[in-house]
Formats: C-alpha cells, structure tokens, sequence
C-alpha cells in the first residue's frame, strides 16, 4: 500500500512540475501573437495599421493581469477541461483542435508502434533463443536502420515509391475525393492505405531498438537456474522459450514499449512534415511558429498526460507482475 | 522511437565481479573494428578537412550541377561545393555530439552516482529530480529552448540536447551505484576510513566505466539524430554547418524532386555511417557488460574449433 | 501473468493479423481511387493548394483574421475589384459605380441589379448599407479603420457619410470589404466569432462540404455573370512543405498553386501541361533602422551609408543567383517600374541601378567622412561600417541574396553579416526597432496608389521609438521627416490625380536620398497552373488578375475565366 502511495505522489508531483512548466515556457518566447498574425497578413495583402487594435480585441490580448494569476486562472481552467481559444485558428478552441487531429496521430504512430515492439520482441525472443543463426546477422542491420535519420529515409522512400512509381500516396491521411470521413468502409480503407508507407517507416527505424534489447535480455535470462531446471524436467523448447524466458526477459522491453507510448506524439512532428500529414505534430508546429500560447500548452499538456500516464500504468503494471519491484522499494 | 539498451540495472549488475583492467577492454572482434575505423574515419574527416577545402557557402554561378570536376560531389542549387559544406557539416555535428555526449555523462554521472553513494536526503532528491527530468516530455522544452534564444548556435542546441537526455542515464547509474554500495569490497574501503572520494574513484567508478562508455556513445547517437530532426523541422541551428542543416537547405532546394542525388544523400548517409559505426563499438561494450553476449555470434563460436557434429549437437540442444 | 503468455503467443499471430489487415485495405483501397480532373458523374474539377499546411479549421467568417481564403472572393464578393498586376481601373462587381462628393465625405455607390444570395433572397443595397453598418458598429470587426456609417436610399443606391475626408479609404472600401447579407447577419449574435459555418454569399461558388483535411466549394447556379462559373468543383487541400507542394504538381494532383519553387523551369522539363505565370510586385528591400533620434544605432543611421549600399550592390547577380533570375527591377521610390512609371516624377528614379557602381560608392562614402581602414572596411571615429542584417530562418532565398551581397559590399568596403532568426523573433525585433538591417519585402497595398506604400511606411505617425511596437506593416524603419508627412497628407486630401502626381514627387524626392529602405529587386510571385483539367489562367502576356493561389479576391476572378478541358 505505502509503493502504491509512494508511487501516485511522484506523479503528482511531477505533474505539477509539468504543467508549471508548460505554462511559464511559452511565454518566455520573443514576440506576441498578434503582432506575428498581422505581420503574416500583411505579407499576402493590404493590412491597414488600424487592424491591430481590431484583433487585440478579437483575440482578447490585451492584458494587463499580473503572471500570477494568469498562472492560478491557468491552473484552475485546466480541472475545468478548458484549454482556452487557439489564436491560429481562431475562435476554433484549442479542444476542438486536439480532438481534430489526435486521433489520426495516435492511430498510425500508435499501430506502428505496437507492430515495431511486437516485431522486435518477437525476431529478439528468437535471435536470443536459436544462438549463433543468421538472425544474428540481422541484428546489426535492424540496429543501423535505427541509426539512420528519420525523415531522410522517409523522404527517400516518399521519393522513389511515391513519386517515381506511384506504389503509395504522395501526401495527406486519407483519400479526400473519393472517400468522406465517418465509420464507413471506403474511408477506414483509404484510411489504412495511406497509413502504410507512414508507419512502415517508422516500423523499420524502430524496430532494431526492441530486438536488441529483447535479444540481449533473452541471453541473460536462458543463463538462470529455473531454465535449466526446466529443461530438466522435460520440458518442450518452444515453452521454454515462450512461458519461461521470454515471459522474463521482456519486462525491461514492456517498461521502455510504454514509455515509447509516451512519445507518439512528440515523434510524430517530422513523419507529418514529410507525409503532409494532420496530426497533432503539425498542429504544434503551427502553434509554435505562432507564439499560440493556448495551443501550444494544450497540446504539451496532451503530451505530459501521455508520457507520465504511460508510466503510471507500466510502473502499477510492473509492481503486479514483479513482485520484487513491490519489495525492492 | 525508442532507444532500448541493455542497460537495465539488473543486467548491468549481474555481472559484475572485481577485475583487472585488462579485462574492462573489449575484445578486438570484425565489428568492433569496422565500428572503430568507420567512425575514426569519418572523425577525422571532421577534424582535418575543413582546412583543405574551399569556403562551403561562397555562392557560384554555376548553379545545381552534379560531380565533376572542381566539385567532386557536385553543388547545391546556389553553386556552393557540397563536398566542403560535407566537410564543415561533419565538423559541427561531431562537436554536438561529442558535447552533448560529455555534458550527459557528466549531468547522469554527478545525479546517479554522488546521489546514490551519499544516500539519505541528497539520494532521495537527487532521485525525485532525476524521475521528474525523465518524465517531463523532452520535445516542448527544445521546441521552445530553441526558439526562445533568437540566435542560435550549435553550442545552444547541444545544450538544449543535453539538458532533456541525461535523465535515463541518470537513473541507471543510480541502480548500479546502489547495488555496487553494498558490496563486501566498498564496505571494507569504508570501515578502513578511505576518504570517499577516492572511494568513489578507486572502488566504485571502474565498475561503472562500461556502462558510462555505452551511454556516451548513445548520447552522441542521439544528439546527431536529434540535431538533424530539429534542423529538418527548421528549428535548429541553420546559420552554422551540420548535417542537419545540410539537410534542410537541401529539402527546401528541393534537391530530391530535381534528382540532385549528391546534395540531398550525402549528410544522411554520413548520419547513418556515423550512427552505425557507433552501434557496432556498442555491441563489443554490451559485452562486456554482459559476458555471455560473447559468446552468442556463430563468429564467436567458430573460434572455439569444435566439429561439425559437435557444433550442431550445441545449437539443437534447444 | 496470463497477460503475458498470451502476449507472446499473439506475436507471430499479431504480425500475421496486421499483414492481413494491410494486404486488405490495399484490396478495399483500389476501389475507393479518385483524383483532380473528372469525378464519377463527369463533372469537372480542380484542386487548388494555397498554402494550407497542417490540419483546417472550419471558418468562413469573412471579417475574421484567421478565415479560410476563399472565403473572400470565391464566396462573398466585394463591390469593385482590383487589379494589382496591371493598370487597369477598378471593375465593377457587385456595384457599378461609384462617386465621391467634393469634400470627400459622401461615396455613393450604385449596387448591381439581378444578383441573388446563394439562398435564393434578392441582394440589394440595403445589404450594402448593413455590411458598413456592422463593421463600424463592432471595432472586433473594424481591421481598416472605417470611420463612416451608411444607408441605402433605395434598392440599387448605397451612400457612405465618413466624419473626415477620406479619399484613401476608397480601395479598402470598394475592394477589400465583403459584403454580406443582411438577413443572416441580423441574426448572428457574435459576428466576430461565428465561424459561419454555412456561409450565404453572392460569389461564384458555394460550399459543398468540409473536412479537417480539406473542403470543396461547388458552382452558384445562380451566379449574376451568365455561364459563368464553368468549373463545377473546387477543392482545397493541405500540404506540409514546398517539397511536397512540388511533388503534387508534378504528379498532377494540383491544379493551381503559388510557390517559389527552385530551378523551376529545370523542374517543369517534360511536363508539357504545367506552366507558369510571374507577376512581380514585393520589392525586397533591406530595411534599415534610420534615425539616430528615434534610438536606432549604428552604421546604418547615416544616410551615406545607405546611398552608399544602395550603389554598391549587383542586382543582376543577386537576381541570377538568389532571386532564380525570375525578379524584375525595383525603383528606388519603392513603386513598381513595370506598373507605376506613371507615378514616379523622375525618370532616373525609375529603376535603381543594376550593377555595381563602386566608384559612386567610394565617392560617397569619402565625402562624408569615412576613410578606408587596414582591413578594407571604411570607417569613421573609430567606428567601422560593418552591419548585421536579420532574416528568417530558411528562407533560402532571402540568406542567399545577404550572403551574394556581403561578398559584392566586401569589394566596396562595407562589411554586412547575417543571423538567421525564427519567424517570431525576427518579427519581434522588426517592430520594435531591434535591428540595424532587417530583409523584408514592401507592396501589395489596396491598390496601386503610392500612397499605400508611402502612408504606412514613411510617416511619422506609423512609427514609434525603438524598444517600442510600431504600427505593424507599418514604419519599421523609423524614419521621420516633416516634408514627407505634409506631402502625404496632402495627396490624401484630394481625389485629383495631378495634384497627388505632384505631391509624391516631394516625397519621391526625399526618400531616394534618404533610402530608409534599400531596394534590391521586385521579388518573383510564382504561380503554378496544371492545364489539364482547366484554361484560362492567367499568363504572362494577360494578367487580368494578380493569380497567387493564396490572394484573397483575385481568387474568384481567376475561377470565373475558367474553363474545363473536356
């Protein structure tokens, strides 16, 4: 009870921490958001010098509060579930922007995610298991994929299967002239086709990570007693493999999967940049480029909860799981 | 993307016993060498070039052209030489990575090392603030570092990069330092009254000199991927030469789309060169953090000059 | 622990699910296919990218600073349309003429008859009338300042009162305000932050529907123009980069797109039905910040340093290596040559010079007072002529241009060096003053009438002290002179193009010995057009609108001249 308790009070704390943060950073970039909004008006037609004050008042800037207690208002809108106005896409509310495109960064980056760590675990349980056979050699390779820059082999891959032969989409989530968003068939589909080349991208540059941790936790763990204890006893190997040492060895890999989790939207800010894609990613950048205060602490806020909750739940799950994690603290 | 590594702390700690310094240095296999002499290569390709090729930004008028003479790898889409910006580039990613690589270590080092061996207060808020680092998500603090400061260097970026990576190398410090406390050897150093420096530097830190080289390597990975992804997104520090940077100039020349392979293929192939090269020096390490890793590749086991039939009675064993 | 088991057991077997998954959807994808060109009924489409990148939120509130672009000039249309990229008089639109009382009070305009709402109600000028109304009722509204109210004497006959003469206000009112209906807008409560989500306008297309990623408009049946407009569909889309925006066009997946795009003629090779317009009209120019006693400090304070970057410069090679060789040249008066030459008093001052002239340079610089130090960089009192010029990060072309620069000024004796900042920052320090030499671009005023480049940019009531916020796209450059503000305000005072001619020339005078703002060139506007599914772009030889795909208004002209390719 008192790890549970431990445990839940870091968190909260580090929340807090967090969420300090996330409100004080932003505001200490240069600039301001209306001033930045006319400047780029005024690059694609007239913008008459009375405008500032029409979109001081729209955008409601103005103010004169002391850090403070725009910092307690803060605090207090974010229990009530308001993240307040988006000033790039005003009046659209920073909600209505997140629930626009974070589906769509969690489902590819979530899916390719969860089909890179069950790759990797899987090539990983095996390359440990059968020692000394060719999947050996396909250790170094899959670890040098993930050496390679992200967006330079997407970009590649974008260029000569997209561009050159046409195999994938060139850019966009899904089929805009032919299929409508909704729970229907041609748009699930379109859906799924343009998310392949995405998420086989990031599935390669992933994937070598998991299999080499499994691989090496794998050795280690055929080295215990109760292997040899059950091999001993008669056991067949394919259970071995699976119910004894790999069940082990993939603690460490289930704890950085989740972390991982975490992540998804921080690493989903390059993929859209190279597959024009609208995700959470793109809309942070937008926000960033804005100084748009609200979006921007809405969507690290997005981020923050992914990241601590990922931990949470992998830090509760290990505790179940591993009894000794509960007696170590 | 995730970096897993071997190092969880029960790994790394399982296999440590007290030994000579002989043993502490890998053993010379194909990979640790290829690893060494990619990455010594491109090091000092990095460090002497620069002095022998031309000025990588002068402008010329000749416009995108490909490898010839003059330009062994062709130019950009403003005439200048890609070769001498490759040059000049490799130069300044190596120094943030080196510089992210020492500032990491020393940052996990002083925050897993001296917190754990002190113990009590300092241990549990060196700890607290070591896993509140970890969790706060790394992405809004360099989007937001990085366009804080108007003008930009490579040195602010490898700050930037060192500030949010040093919490995880931290962490597994902290667990081996930890376990390494309570062994019978640090224990008699203690009650003998040795002063606790040099505890620290005579008993403690050679166990941990695997496990700090790995992370190091790791960390340069890092800040050289990191760097280019934060230069790809325009963030990074365009006005200096990095294979980021080089890469950005050359998406925005839309050097793909006009085929003009030389400018956009280089930096990234160096990239994953470099990269590679660092994550073969990383296995012979990984060995010897965790010796029965030695003896797993069939290279290895073609040393031991057992027969065929020998040979496959051990594979099929399982 | 039962998690586990299954876990692993559902490995090989969660590989093989996701296999099946894909390999179906690429199945159930082959039928879902469709492109720009023809949709299944036969109709005709385009697809037009105007810059959108990431996701799309949903506004069509055409007073909003944030609305979706076609949105003025597709959807709602204003009274007179007009033209940046020629010298044309203003055509009519919604209205068909218009007239200014003597005192510059009163503008009566006579609105056309036969136009319908998109829901089928009578547009007359009492629509006319509410829309001025509205803007000068909600200052949230009110981004040009209007000071007049109005009311329609009858059906076809609006009259605007404004409280002071107002003669400058005319292309910000007849061209740059949508006019929308009366019926609807009565009945939004907010009008600054409806999203309007099922806008009613009298323009060429309405909306069809809309998604995050992109929206379509169809054709008004029932437009005023008979047959007009042809194409049935328009669609928008978003795109992340102009490396993808490229790719799109050369896949055919765009129709209609502006971008600098690189070696573009190299890019369009072989793509015979993609082409190109050019219709110059931002003068990129180093703005510096000019006057010692509004706080600016530096080289660039004196007014020979400026005369003297101005002639040491090479404009054809900055052109050739930076500009792609698409920019045209610029006019030390900051009016456009090809367009303007009406306008500028002097003929010297028509065009700046194209190439270096280092000996006017140094003469320049000798006479007042700077002499030439051991390293080549004149100086003066112990100060150097050396100078930090601001740009953004990654815009190529712009660092570029510094960097040919600095190398042609290092020849002459200044020494220039650049920092790439972010956007916010580089904004940030513009209107404030925080700068000695900023690259930015002047133009794209209501409309050509110098006094939309004159009024904004150098009177003194458009400026303010450095460290403080200046109005924006406003006078950056802090420059300050009693003769230019008078002659300003004199021309506004009048609608008589004779005496406005003279009173420009007194300010054309003073600013091409003062160069607040250096010319460099007048910077390419590149358009992209596909001539697959449509004709009637926009050419180089007939500009008969200012075609970039992301300008409000001239939009809905260049959609109306359309026609499909069968």
């Amino acid at each position: 009870m008192r790890f549970y308790l431990q445990k839940i009070m870091f968190y909260v704390v580090a929340f807090w921490a967090a969420l300090t943060l996330n409100f004080f950073i932003p505001r200490l970039m240069p600039g301001n958001p209306v001033d930045v909004m006319l400047s780029k008006l005024g690059a694609k037609g007239p913008v008459s010098p009375a405008a500032r004050h029409a979109v001081e008042l729209l955008l409601g800037t103005k103010t004169s509060q002391p850090l403070w207690s725009q910092y307690w208002e803060y605090l207090v809108r974010i229990f009530h579930g308001d993240l307040g106005l988006s000033v790039t896409y005003y009046p659209a509310t920073v909600s209505d922007i997140i629930r626009q495109t974070l589906p769509w960064t969690i489902c590819l980056i979530g899916l390719a995610t969860v089909i890179s760590f069950l790759l990797g675990i899987g090539l990983g349980q095996l390359a440990g298991w059968k020692r000394g056979s060719w999947l050996d050699n396909l250790l170094p390779i899959t670890t040098m994929f993930q050496a390679i820059p992200y967006f330079w082999l997407a970009l590649i891959l974008v260029y000569l299967l997209s561009s050159r032969l046409s195999l994938f989409p060139l850019f966009g989530g899904y089929d805009v002239y032919g299929a409508s968003p909704g729970l229907n068939f041609g748009f699930i589909g379109s859906a799924l086709y343009y998310g392949v080349l995405p998420a086989f991208t990031i599935v390669i540059s992933s994937v070598g990570g998991w299999m080499l941790g499994m691989r090496n936790m794998m050795v280690a763990t055929l080295s215990e007693d109760y292997i040899l204890a059950a091999e001993a006893k008669g056991l067949k190997p394919r259970r071995i493999m699976t119910a004894y040492a790999a069940r082990n060895a993939v603690l460490p890999s289930l704890s950085g999967f989740a972390i991982s989790l975490g992540f998804v939207v921080a690493g989903s800010i390059v993929m859209e940049q190279v597959f024009s894609y609208p995700g959470i990613g793109s809309a942070l950048l937008n926000a960033v480029q804005n100084n748009d205060y609200a979006l921007m602490q809405g969507i690290f806020l997005v981020i923050t909860f992914s990241v601590l909750g990922a931990n949470l739940i992998v830090d509760l799950l290990y505790a179940i799981i591993d009894p000794r994690t509960r007696a170590r603290a | 993307m995730a970096s897993i590594t071997t190092l969880d702390p029960d790994i790394a700690v399982a296999g440590y016993k007290r030994r000579g310094s002989s043993q502490l240095l890998p053993s010379l296999t194909p990979k640790l060498i290829t690893g060494l002499v990619l990455s010594g290569s491109i090091i000092i390709f990095g460090l002497v070039w620069p002095h022998f090729v031309g000025d990588p930004g002068k402008i010329n008028d000749i416009g995108l052209a490909g490898p010839g003479p003059g330009h062994i790898l062709g130019t950009t889409q403003t005439g200048q030489d890609v070769f001498s910006q490759l040059a000049y580039a490799t130069r300044g990613s190596l120094i943030i990575g080196f510089l992210v690589g020492i500032l990491a270590m020393i940052l996990s080092g002083f925050f897993g090392i001296v917190g754990a061996y002190a113990g009590g207060l300092i241990d549990d808020s060196f700890a607290l603030f070591t896993n509140v680092m970890l969790v706060i998500p790394g992405l809004p603090l360099v989007i937001v570092i990085s366009s804080y400061v108007p003008d930009k260097s490579i040195y602010l970026i490898a700050g930037v990069l060192a500030l949010t990576s040093w919490a995880g190398g931290a962490r597994v410090l902290r667990s081996v330092t930890l376990s390494l406390r309570n062994r019978d050897y640090v224990a008699a150093s203690r009650v003998s009254g040795e002063k606790v420096w040099r505890t620290l530097l005579v008993e403690i830190l050679p166990n941990l000199v695997p496990v700090m080289a790995s992370q190091f390597i790791f960390a340069i990975i890092f800040a050289i991927l990191g760097e280019a992804g934060l230069s790809f997104i325009g963030l990074g520090a365009s006005g200096d030469w990095t294979w980021g940077t080089m890469l950005f100039y050359a998406e925005n020349g839309l050097a793909l789309r006009l085929n003009a392979w030389w400018w956009f293929i280089p930096p990234g192939l160096l990239i994953a060169v470099f990269g590679a090269a660092l994550t073969l020096i990383n296995f012979s390490i990984d060995e010897i953090i965790n010796p029965k890793l030695r003896d797993q590749t069939h290279s290895a086991r073609k040393k031991w000059q057992l027969s065929k039939s020998e040979l496959k009675n051990l594979e099929d064993v399982r | 622990m039962m998690l586990l088991t299954s876990a692993h057991k559902k490995t090989t077997r969660g590989v093989a699910v996701a296999a099946a998954v894909v390999a179906s959807a690429l199945a159930v994808a082959g039928c879902s296919s469709g492109s720009s060109g023809t949709s299944a009924s036969g109709a005709s489409q385009i697809t037009i990218f105007n810059g959108a990148t990431g996701t799309i939120a949903e506004n069509f509130n055409p007073f909003s600073p944030t609305l979706l672009q076609p949105t003025t000039g597709v959807i709602y249309e204003p009274l007179f349309y007009y033209n940046l990229a020629a010298t044309a008089a203003p055509k009519p639109e919604l209205a068909t003429a218009f007239k200014w009382n003597a005192a510059g009070t009163q503008l009566t305009i006579t609105t056309r008859a036969g136009v319908k709402w998109t829901d089928g109600q009578p547009f007359s000028a009492k629509d006319v009338a509410y829309t001025f109304n509205l803007i000068h009722k909600n200052p949230a509204l009110n981004t040009s300042g209007l000071n007049a109210t109005a009311t329609a004497t009858d059906d076809h006959t609006a009259v605007l009162t404004f409280k002071t003469k107002s003669f400058t206000q005319e292309p910000q009112v007849l061209g740059q305000t949508p006019i929308v209906a009366e019926h609807i807008w009565s009945k939004i409560s907010d009008p600054a932050k409806d999203i309007n989500k099922n806008p009613v306008g009298t323009g060429p297309y309405k909306l069809k529907s809309f998604a995050s990623q992109s929206y379509s408009l169809t054709k008004n049946t029932n437009y005023w123009e008979k047959g007009k407009p042809q194409i049935d569909t328009v669609r928008y889309i978003s795109l992340a980069t102009a490396d993808a925006a490229s790719a799109a066009l050369l896949a055919g997946q765009v129709d209609w797109m502006s971008a600098f795009l690189p070696n573009l003629q190299v890019l369009l090779n072989g793509h015979k039905n993609l082409t190109y317009v050019n219709t110059p009209a931002l003068t990129t120019s180093l703005f510096t910040c000019a006057n010692a006693s509004l706080g600016c400090t530096g080289p660039q304070t004196d007014p020979a340093v400026r005369q003297a970057i101005y002639y040491g410069i090479d404009r054809t090679q900055i052109n050739k290596l930076a500009g792609g060789g698409f920019a045209v040249p610029a006019s030390p008066t900051m009016l456009l040559p090809a367009r303007d030459a009406a306008w500028i008093a002097n003929p010297a001052d028509v065009t700046a010079p194209q190439s270096t002239d280092a000996a006017k340079a140094n003469s320049i610089l000798a006479a007042a007072g700077y002499t030439k130090g051991s390293d080549g960089i004149y100086q003066k009192n112990g100060q150097r002529v050396s100078m930090t010029v601001q740009v953004v990060a990654g815009y190529s072309d712009y660092i570029s241009a510094i960097s040919v620069m600095a190398t042609e000024l290092k020849a002459v004796g200044i020494e220039l060096k650049s920092t790439q900042l972010a956007y916010n920052a580089w904004n940030s320090n513009e209107t404030t003053g925080k700068f000695q030499l900023t690259m930015d671009s002047i133009g794209l005023g209501a409309s050509s009438n110098p006094n939309f480049t004159y009024s904004p940019r150098y009177t003194t009531a458009n400026t303010t002290k450095v460290g403080q916020v200046a109005a924006s796209n406003g006078n950056y450059a802090r420059y300050s002179n009693p003769s230019v503000d008078a002659a300003v305000a004199a021309a506004a005072a009048t609608n008589d193009e004779a005496t406005q001619k003279g009173q420009y020339a007194i300010v054309q005078q003073q600013i091409v010995r003062d160069l607040p703002y250096i010319p460099i060139y007048v910077n390419s506007t590149l358009t992209e057009f596909n001539t697959t599914n449509a004709t009637g772009w926009p050419t180089n030889s007939n500009k008969y609108a200012f075609p970039a795909s992301w300008k409000s208004w001239d939009n809905g002209i260049v959609l109306k001249e359309l026609k499909p390719v069968k």
